[in-house]
């Protein structure tokens, strides 16, 4: 009885001891994550200044990370490279130079087999985004063409693409059409038929009192017959199909009880095996998505927070997102489909090494809006949404 | 003292009174710390005193959270319990009475799920004679719940008037948010606050209830002090610990071109916390201030465009068994005499091993003279900038350890290096 007591007594005091220590704030710091230095105000270092750094768009090829930024006000955004092994900027391209009165890069990339990027943009003085081609060179040089607006007085708020249709779609903003652009024949066709209606309108803006940006698809993917997934109000998760041009509804987006008018996808990313991966911006839900049955499994909330901003795929298998925003604190999570599910990684935190911080200094992202895996998925990039944005870099483990 | 005590028992009963009255006096003495037991007294010890708040038991500490109203001349701080109970006390220093003007819970007229677990800003006086000020979360609730319901709700700006007793609640920061520090625009009202983690820079304006959130300038640590210069500039530092200026009359950010001065290898985490206290000299257009990477620096402000640095040294003459990055000075007053006095030591980061020592700096010969050393248990840390009242008397916010648990008790600390203070 005694050692029995005994024991109680250690086991209580080990479990006093371990207390304070599962108490500590951990961050998520793999030893071999880094930081690279994207901005930075009045500096003579390739940096973009203070209010035109939010990183939304975000790919990567080779060894080249590409990304396009969203300013805030009436200021224009930049195109940028920066280099994963030497972990410095390499070029910088203010895209006022080649298409002023834009605002905002905002769509992502779709990337065709000849290594071009397509994206588009948002404009606030005159509300007509661009869509752009963008072609990095082996020095890292960004050629810009611009192919002209989609829609009059609507900017490009999502976009995707088929590489062997040559197609790129998208939706406008503020209305929410529908759009594609033949590659080969640089035509843009709008369907004028899945705007949202006067009925919506009124239940989304007089109702609820959104904004466009509030219910709009952020985001849309292909699957490998080029169908076109998006969704459209009310929290619809809605498919596009290329040979007969039309909108057929799947079937709700996960929401959480009383929020279906916040339900919209603003991530999307295809694992090898052909299964879509979405996340619903209304309340941070993942979910499957399987293109042959047309089934929409929810896999539920990584973290507390509504909204999913960014997902991709790593080496190991992995799903990785961002889940939360603004005015919460994004955590970055993986979702393993065949083991553990979700994993919540919290506020990753890395080293970030530059010219004239060259001890390094600790880098903590708060507010993470886009994410990328390497071509090999051996590494993930993920860039920020602050005044002055930086990227964050961690390599997957096993990924080698 | 039990020793002491012990030898009294053995005296006649009438020497065991008036030795036991002596000692009584003695350790009270002690405790307010008019005459620290073992501080090396290098200064007169009629020239500190330690002074208590009064009527808060559960009293725990106080963080930067002092500033002097000229108009009132009064003393503010605000001390915590560093979980959810903020007292706002007044000394005058004409009469020397504290007094205890009641928790900013009260006043604010606060519900419990916007608990604040202390202010964390220096107490700063407006045009209208109120004291401004903003609150922190400053626990384990906002550390790690965040923005769930069970977390932080966010720090708020906050005004009391000395004279009148007015206290006004200005309004939520950002959600979730600590205000670390507040400052005010003299000459038009604005406040300008930092938020933490996320170190945004908030610029509000109380006339007409505009806030604007100006971005994130820090890294993973946010630097605690931000301060105005004579025309309601602010500044502030960036992760690179270089100067950034808000210009008042253009509503702009200016960062500087050049990082603070530092010494050579500190550290990525001192330099991304920049600057821990400062002291103001308007007749001479000087502004000292002292990096979390221990350097002593002068700056000299201009109306446009940042104006130049001079690096002074270190905090302390360099000692070959701490790194001259190494010691913690959050604190900094600038005496009639044009000399800098501060506290080092805190956070368990000491010039020397467990001791709080008081350094004079006379920023023209660069000498450092160390006047007090105290033990951890008498006084332990020391926070506070440019508090001085009219008769010259500058005044810290000081507490002592109690155990090794982080139990602390709070004074108010009164220093003149040229006269007698009185408590």
């Amino acid at each position: 009885m005694k050692i029995r007591s005994l024991k109680m007594v250690l086991a209580l005091g080990l479990v006093g001891l371990a207390g304070p220590v599962f108490a500590q704030y951990s961050y998520f710091k793999p030893l071999e994550g880094f930081g690279i230095e994207t901005s930075l105000s009045n500096t003579a270092l390739l940096r973009m200044p203070m209010y035109r750094n939010a990183i939304t768009s975000l790919t990567v090829q080779n060894d080249y990370i590409i990304g396009g930024t969203t300013a805030m006000g009436n200021r224009a955004p930049f195109l940028f490279v920066a280099s994963l092994s030497k972990r410095e900027m390499l070029t910088l391209k203010d895209l006022n130079a080649d298409v002023p009165g834009q605002t905002s890069i905002r769509t992502g990339f779709f990337r065709t087999a000849d290594q071009a990027l397509y994206a588009g943009t948002m404009a606030a003085t005159t509300g007509s985004g661009h869509l752009l081609r963008v072609v990095v060179g082996a020095d890292a040089s960004i050629r810009v063409t611009d192919l002209g607006t989609p829609v009059p007085g609507e900017g490009v708020f999502a976009l995707t693409g088929n590489d062997s249709r040559k197609m790129i779609y998208g939706i406008s903003y503020p209305s929410g059409f529908f759009f594609s652009y033949n590659i080969g024949s640089k035509a843009f066709k709008v369907y004028k038929n899945s705007a949202v209606t006067p009925a919506e309108r009124h239940v989304l803006v007089d109702e609820f009192h959104q904004k466009p940006e509030d219910y709009l698809s952020g985001a849309m993917v292909t699957d490998q017959q080029g169908l076109v997934y998006t969704s459209q109000p009310i929290n619809r998760l809605v498919v596009f199909n290329p040979a007969d041009e039309r909108f057929t509804t799947l079937s709700e987006l996960p929401a959480v009880w009383g929020r279906r008018t916040l339900g919209r996808t603003e991530s999307w990313t295809k694992t090898a095996d052909g299964l879509l991966y979405g996340g619903n911006a209304g309340d941070g839900q993942l979910f499957q998505l399987d293109p042959a049955t047309r089934k929409v499994k929810n896999l539920g909330k990584p973290a507390q927070m509504n909204r999913l901003r960014g997902l991709c795929v790593g080496a190991d298998g992995k799903i990785y997102g961002l889940s939360g925003a603004s005015p919460g604190y994004v955590h970055l999570f993986s979702y393993n489909p065949s083991g553990e599910g979700f994993t919540d990684l919290g506020n990753p935190q890395f080293i970030l090494k530059a010219p004239g911080i060259e001890q390094g200094i600790e880098w903590r992202g708060f507010q993470l809006s886009a994410i990328a895996a390497s071509e090999d998925g051996k590494y993930i990039v993920m860039g920020e949404d602050e005044a002055l944005s930086q990227l964050l870099v961690f390599p997957v483990e096993n990924g080698n | 003292m039990g020793n002491k005590m012990a030898v009294c028992f053995f005296l006649p009963k009438k020497i065991r009174v008036k030795v036991f009255i002596r000692l009584v006096v003695l350790a009270g003495l002690c405790q307010v710390g008019v005459l620290p037991a073992s501080a090396q007294q290098k200064n007169n010890k009629d020239n500190i005193a330690f002074i208590k708040y009064t009527g808060f038991p559960d009293a725990h500490s106080t963080w930067d959270d002092i500033g002097y109203s000229k108009q009132a001349g009064k003393v503010v701080v605000g001390v915590t319990n560093h979980v959810d109970k903020v007292m706002l006390y007044a000394y005058d220093v004409t009469t020397g009475k504290m007094t205890n003007h009641g928790s900013l819970a009260d006043r604010g007229h606060l519900r419990p799920f916007q608990w604040q677990a202390k202010i964390h800003s220096k107490i700063t006086e407006g045009k209208d004679g109120y004291m401004y000020f903003s609150t922190d979360g400053g626990e384990s609730r906002e550390e790690y719940f965040m923005e769930h319901p069970a977390g932080y709700s966010g720090g708020l700006f906050m005004k009391w008037h000395p004279g009148t007793d007015g206290f006004v609640n200005l309004g939520l920061g950002l959600p979730y948010e600590s205000v670390k520090d507040m400052d005010i625009d003299p000459v038009s009202g604005k406040l300008f606050g930092i938020s933490y983690p996320q170190v945004h820079f908030l610029v509000y304006d109380p006339a007409k209830n505009s806030l604007k959130d100006l971005g994130r300038l820090g890294s993973s640590h946010v630097p605690r002090v931000l301060f105005t210069d004579w025309w309601g500039n602010c500044y502030y530092v960036d992760w690179r610990q270089r100067l950034v200026k808000y210009q008042t009359a253009q509503d702009t950010l200016l960062f500087a071109r050049e990082s603070l001065p530092a010494f050579e290898g500190t550290p990525g985490e001192k330099i991304v916390t920049g600057i821990t206290a400062y002291a103001k000299d308007q007749k001479n257009n000087v502004i000292y201030a002292i990096t979390y990477g221990a350097k002593i620096l002068a700056f000299y402000p201009q109306k446009e465009g940042i104006g130049r640095v001079e690096d002074l040294g270190g905090v302390a003459d360099s000692r070959s068994n701490i790194k001259p990055w190494g010691p913690y000075v959050p604190n900094l007053n600038i005496g009639d005499n044009g000399k800098l006095y501060y506290f080092v030591g805190g956070h368990g980061n000491f010039l020397i091993e467990n001791r709080t020592v008081m350094m004079e700096f006379d920023p023209k010969t660069k000498k450092h003279t160390i006047l007090y050393e105290y033990p951890v248990d008498q006084l332990s840390e020391a926070t506070g900038s440019d508090t001085k009242d009219q008769f010259g008397n500058l005044y810290f916010a000081g507490r002592r350890e109690l155990d090794s648990l982080d139990h602390s008790e709070p004074f108010l600390i009164k220093f003149n290096p040229g006269k007698k203070v009185s408590r």
